[in-house]
């Protein structure tokens, strides 16, 4: 079942909704950079922003969690408005993860009371702002820019036509939020070709790519390419940026902490990064030790092991990577470079 | 989801039953299992031993009782989680979670040969594999424990090892690396690979369980290959940092495996192909 709605009743039924419940969406803060907040007034909203430096991520899995199991039962219901395709599908990358063989109850009781709306893109993200530059290439990862997944959200909404938008729910809740909105009119067979339209469109604004194919293996048989240390020698900072801003990123460290009682303590979890020096220490040694090993870490993790793990890739070309490190590193372009290998190899 | 969902991060009570001074660097604590009998402990997992505001520290099995109704941890001061832990007494409370990992598949040396080789605190757990091939000695050809410590003060469960030569049913085979006078079961003073030409069975009809230091494990699967012995049959037990022990903080990996919930058990072969270790 899909629907029409106008931009006008689409911001009204938003203001509905956030009246009852909280709704974080895409807005626009004063330095110019659109952040996801809680949303009171839907004028706020920012439905044409290309990228948000923290990704929606962060609703279902905080950068700081308390994780003892009283905390459980302060979960409130909230919908996430405006999550584009390639965040969505990072949050069912992260699902392979925390609801995969061991569940992680604090992940899953998130997951569970956060409605997820998402807004495809109608064009590639590459926005030039004064100090940085956005690089999606969701379309080469094909995790964008129309969403992909077929269940783990609720709502899908893509802009098709000046000041229209169609709206298919995608499961129960989100047909629960839609509600009986008089507004809503059935979308005809028009509407869904013009969405088809329209992506096909989107794609063609893509310049940024990266060739997967055979990706996992051919970095998994070149770990010790010299385009790691050439890289991690001359540029990376060790600064975590791009595993702070990766929508797929998992990793966390346990943090216990004594309370002013002097009695009683609290246990945390917070965001962790393999780019961080400590990581994969232990009293024996420290097997990360250059930048090199964590360097070739994020790469081949996102781009290789992660496939062995769950079965799909770890990124989703949303370009966040790149756009936020301070030098530049472009994970494709070492992906390209160990690329190079093969084809030089075939040529042999 | 419903609320019946396990909390794998939620720890539960355990209290000390004994404690004993191994060394003054190695307590050996007894938990009781009272009320957890149904989880299944095997040689090779491991609890999270956790102590509120402190934190866990992931610390193997030394022993399981065969009625579940106990486990033994042997624990050397390493970090503050670990020393805090040596600093209890019998009565205290430890808040842990577990068992986690996959253990030694102990099956594979059936009708063969096993081998146990041990560095350092690497004994501990080795020890619960060594209890349960001497419960079904029946099943393997010979079995055999080589065991290597830094200095003759540090060598753990020395009654154990001396029952255990004594029963004949298994080789005990020692080394210590700094020169000593004592002549304890017979140890010899060197490197533990030394050890490994005392062997006196094929080793392409052997499986190997190995436990120490990286580096140890190093020389010691290189070694056992060198002499015969297929890489597939030769056992590891890896440490890493973990959090979680559920696969989701990611610590542990190594490439594509997670220490914690594959293993923390590997074959050589399948463990060596990734990035970012010793081996």
């Amino acid at each position: 079942m899909a629907f029409v709605l106008s931009k006008k009743d689409l911001f009204n039924w938003i203001d509905d909704l956030s009246s009852a419940k909280d709704v974080f969406g895409p807005v626009l803060n004063h330095r110019g950079e659109t952040i996801f907040e809680k949303i009171s007034d839907s004028k706020k909203l920012d439905l044409n922003y290309q990228s948000v430096m923290t990704s929606p991520r962060k609703f279902v899995y905080p950068s700081r969690q308390n994780i003892d199991q009283r905390s459980l039962d302060k979960a409130k219901d909230r919908v996430v408005f405006g999550i584009h395709s390639c965040d969505m599908h990072a949050v069912s990358v992260l699902d392979r993860t925390f609801l995969g063989d061991h569940k992680d109850a604090y992940y899953a009781k998130l997951r569970e009371k956060t409605a997820t709306i998402v807004l495809n893109c109608n064009k590639a993200c590459k926005k030039k702002y004064p100090n940085y530059t956005l690089k999606g290439f969701c379309a080469s990862m094909g995790t964008g820019p129309f969403l992909k997944i077929k269940k783990g959200y609720d709502i899908e909404i893509t802009e098709i036509g000046k000041q229209l938008y169609l709206i298919e729910p995608n499961s129960k809740k989100g047909k629960e939020l839609l509600g009986k909105n008089k507004k809503l009119k059935t979308a005809l067979k028009k509407d869904l070709s013009q969405k088809s339209k329209i992506e096909r469109a989107a794609l063609k604004t893509f310049t940024k790519e990266l060739d997967t194919k055979g990706l996992p293996k051919l970095l998994a048989d070149n770990l010790a390419h010299p385009v790691y240390r050439e890289t991690a020698d001359s540029r990376c900072l060790g600064c975590t940026n791009c595993t702070m801003v990766c929508p797929t990123c998992f990793c966390y460290s346990i943090e216990d902490t004594t309370l002013y009682d002097l009695k009683t303590s609290k246990r945390d979890r917070y965001w962790d990064s393999c780019q961080e020096i400590n990581f994969a220490k232990v009293h024996d040694g420290n097997f990360r030790e250059t930048r090199e090993a964590r360097l070739r870490q994020f790469v081949t993790h996102k781009l290789s092991n992660w496939m062995e793990q769950y079965d799909c890739l770890g990124c989703v070309g949303c370009g966040r990577c790149m756009t936020w490190c301070p030098t530049n590193i472009d994970l494709t372009d070492m992906a390209k470079e160990v690329q190079k290998v093969a084809k030089k190899g075939k040529r042999k | 989801m419903k609320d019946t969902l396990k909390n794998i991060l939620q720890p539960y009570s355990v209290m000390i039953e004994s404690k004993k001074d191994e060394t003054p660097e190695i307590c050996t604590f007894t938990f009781s299992n009272a009320g957890n009998e149904k989880r299944s402990l095997l040689p090779g997992q491991y609890n999270m031993l956790g102590l509120p505001g402190y934190g866990e520290a992931a610390i193997s099995f030394s022993s399981i009782s065969p009625d579940n109704k106990s486990f033994i941890h042997t624990i050397r001061k390493a970090g503050n989680v670990t020393k805090a832990i040596c600093a209890l007494n019998v009565g205290d409370k430890l808040e842990i979670r577990g068992p986690f990992g996959n253990g030694w598949p102990l099956k594979k040396a059936e009708g063969k040969n096993a081998i146990v080789v041990a560095g350092g605190i690497g004994m501990a757990p080795l020890r619960p594999v060594i209890h349960a091939l001497l419960k079904n000695k029946k099943k393997y050809k010979k079995l055999f424990l080589i065991y290597g410590s830094k200095e003759e003060e540090i060598i753990l469960y020395k009654e154990e090892l001396e029952a255990w030569a004594n029963s004949g049913d298994i080789k005990v085979l020692l080394s210590v690396d700094k020169e000593t006078d004592s002549c304890f079961l017979g140890l010899c003073h060197g490197l533990v690979t030394t050890l490994l030409d005392k062997i006196d069975v094929p080793l392409k009809d052997s499986v190997s369980y190995v436990c120490g230091s990286e580096s140890m494990m190093r020389f010691v699967c290189k070694g056992l290959i060198e002499r015969g012995q297929k890489p597939k049959d030769v056992y590891i037990s890896m440490e890493r940092r973990m959090k979680c022990a559920v696969g989701h903080c990611g610590h542990c990996q190594i490439g594509a495996k997670f220490v914690c919930k594959d293993g923390p058990v590997f074959a050589y072969d399948e463990i060596k192909k990734y990035a970012d270790h010793l081996l």
